[in-house]
């Protein structure tokens, strides 16, 4: 029996004076969160690197004789002459349900106080997006709660839509509204049983944004009972530039875990404009060729590599993304626009002077668009609205020319009309969203006819009476609606009888 | 290590290749690259003496493994150790000792930018991290 305690002794023996082999480097310069290290000649591009006292570095520039790393964290105890060792690792952040309800920093650690998070799997940040043959087309509406874009620029899983629009026009409100709106739709539909029912949780990714719009966006999610299915990213304007450019790559990491798993997800990237800032200071300081607007190469490729990994995959589960742009002076023209436009299947346009009007959703029809089209509606909301965009746009159009002369035919006169009718039900406060079911109904009514007799100055009112009509007292009816996403001739009738009811009861 | 430089960078590397004889520094060769910056001096002489210090002390390093150690070592050890890294690097490398106590026991062995640790004052730290 001691022979073979023996053994084992000389086994741990061998295993303990095993030498391990690292590959280092030396410190030669540290500048604006970016080190210049001589030396890791095995280290791989984005590459974790361990500094001393615990920081880590991403290995970005790999030339001839010298490495430029960003580094991840204090950089203040960082000293010229300091060993740098290779890890032999990609950067990955946690991953799973565990992330649900908390706010992570842009490597996954918790930075909401609520103690450690049990993440049981880690995936890689940086990641090939799915290939072709994975992919199954966008057909699946993800509906927004938000009466406009549902109706007229539908959304669909796996899709990628673009919210874009000068500073302070609500394109966080939107993506917000989308969020609370995906929590309120888990909800009822957990709560049904439905086997066949996707539920669809969020991912927030705040990136170069004040703290304390992170902290709003997380109370409104909080009060809407929206957190328990949202994971927020924060990379807040006070990080450093490489946690900025990382977090959305993190988030995507979070979604994709999601996707791959047989679920579905939805990323907000708040936003992409500060993104690409983030990266081009990064770049200037490695010492990459600029080009436009300083902006380096493979801006492009920045935001293409990371919207490309939203998609729906054949067997599996979605990601759908929501990137948002800030535009100045509403030039939709400028680089990084024009790039993410003709990266993504759509925008969302939102015009200052629409928001100044007091037009919210600020959402400009003419320029708004979704490139998956009807095919991520359901049959009901086709029904209903299927003219309104062509009708709204036609609306613009006359409303342009009415200014210039007072003679109207009677045709141009009954446009204008329905055209400022189409435009004051489309009014929704923020954090409101509206389940699909209710927008059924109300588009119903503008449909047939209903709010003709309102003065227009009523119908945002009347609008909401109706819709307080059909929650309180035809609840069985919208649950039909709902179930059945499809009007029939039965559905129909009962919706024109509870129409007919309202309006007997509306008074303006 | 770049020296901002790309003209300064480049004719350090110019001089460092002409310093190796079969992969190896030659001390002749670059006592041949010092002569002719003397008798030739290049625009910002200085800097481009440093960066091909810095390169030659590179090279030196990839065939030279730094045997750190706490306790005494047999030279037949040093060299087994150079026998070993030059059938793995494929290049000739030789050893030297260095004592270091604050290993505490066993070695450390350093072949350029690689570093082989067995040494104890390793291994805390590894456990340390690891806690």
């Amino acid at each position: 029996m001691s022979t073979v305690l023996e053994q084992i002794e000389q086994q741990i023996a061998r295993l303990s004076t095993k030498a391990v082999r690292k590959n280092t480097g030396t410190i030669r310069a540290v500048a604006d969160g970016v080190a210049k290290i001589e030396g890791l000649s095995d280290v791989m591009y984005n590459e974790m690197v361990q500094f001393p006292a615990g920081a880590i570095g991403i290995a970005l520039n790999l030339e001839e004789d010298e490495v430029g790393c960003v580094v991840l964290g204090d950089i203040s105890t960082l000293k010229e002459g300091d060993e740098v060792q290779t890890t032999g690792r990609l950067l990955s952040v946690p991953v799973g349900r565990a992330l649900l309800g908390r706010t992570v920093d842009a490597l996954g650690n918790p930075v909401d106080g609520k103690g450690p998070i049990a993440a049981k799997e880690n995936y890689p940040v940086e990641k090939i997006a799915p290939g072709i043959i994975v992919r199954q087309s966008v057909s699946q509406p993800l509906f927004t709660g938000i009466m406009a874009i549902d109706s007229m620029i539908p959304i669909g899983r796996g899709q990628r839509e673009l919210i874009i629009g000068d500073r302070g026009t609500g394109k966080t409100t939107i993506a917000i509204d989308t969020i609370i709106n995906q929590a309120k739709i888990n909800k009822v539909g957990l709560a049904s049983g439905d086997p066949k029912f996707r539920p669809v949780y969020s991912i927030y990714v705040a990136v170069g944004q004040k703290n304390s719009n992170i902290v709003r966006t997380l109370v409104a999610l909080e009060a809407a009972g929206a957190l328990e299915y949202t994971i927020i990213v924060a990379a807040p304007a006070a990080d450093n530039p490489a946690n900025q450019y990382l977090a959305p790559y993190s988030g995507a990491a979070m979604g994709e875990w999601f996707m791959e798993n047989g679920m579905d997800a939805l990323i907000v990237y708040d936003d992409l404009s500060k993104h690409a800032v983030a990266y081009r200071q990064i770049s200037l300081i490695l010492k990459r060729p600029s080009g436009r607007e300083a902006y380096p190469g493979d801006v492009f490729y920045l935001h293409s590599r990371l919207l490309e990994r939203a998609a729906r995959l054949e067997g599996k589960g979605s990601l759908t993304a929501l990137p948002i742009i800030e535009t100045l002076a509403g030039d939709v023209s400028a680089y990084i626009p024009t790039n993410v436009i003709s990266i993504t299947d759509g925008q969302i346009f939102l015009e200052t002077d629409l928001f100044n009007q007091g037009i919210r959703p600020a959402v400009s029809v003419g320029l708004s668009v979704s490139r998956v089209g009807s095919a991520a509606q359901i049959k009901a909301t086709k029904q209903v609205g299927g003219k309104l965009k062509g009708e709204l746009a036609q609306f613009r159009e006359l409303a342009a020319f009415a200014q210039f002369g007072s003679d109207l035919d009677a045709k141009t006169k009954a446009q204008l009309d329905r055209g400022s009718r189409i435009v004051e039900l489309f009014k929704q406060p923020a954090f409101n969203p509206i389940p699909i079911e209710l927008q059924v109904a109300v588009l119903f009514a503008m449909q047939k006819g209903f709010f003709e007799s309102v003065d227009v100055k009523k119908i945002v009112a009347a609008a909401q009476s109706l819709k307080e009509f059909f929650a309180t007292r035809k609840d069985a009816l919208l649950a039909e609606i709902r179930n059945r996403a499809a009007l029939d001739q039965d559905l129909e009738t009962k919706l024109q009888a509870a129409c007919a009811e309202w309006k007997g009861a509306f008074t303006a | 290590m770049a020296t901002g430089n790309k003209q300064i960078d480049a004719l350090a590397r110019q001089f460092l290749k002409l310093s190796l004889v079969e992969g190896s520094v030659s001390p002749e060769h670059v006592t041949g690259v010092l002569a002719y910056v003397e008798k030739h001096r290049p625009p910002h002489a200085a800097a481009v003496l440093k960066a091909y210090r810095r390169l030659i002390a590179a090279e030196i390093a990839r065939g030279q493994a730094v045997v750190e150690h706490a306790g005494p070592i047999d030279p037949g050890v040093l060299s087994a150790i150079a026998a070993t890294m030059t059938t793995r690097y494929r290049r000739p490398v030789t050893s030297i000792a260095r004592r270091n106590d604050a290993l505490l026991a066993g070695l450390r062995v350093r072949v350029g930018d690689d570093v082989y640790e067995s040494s104890v004052a390793g291994q805390l730290g590894a456990l340390a991290d690891a806690v």
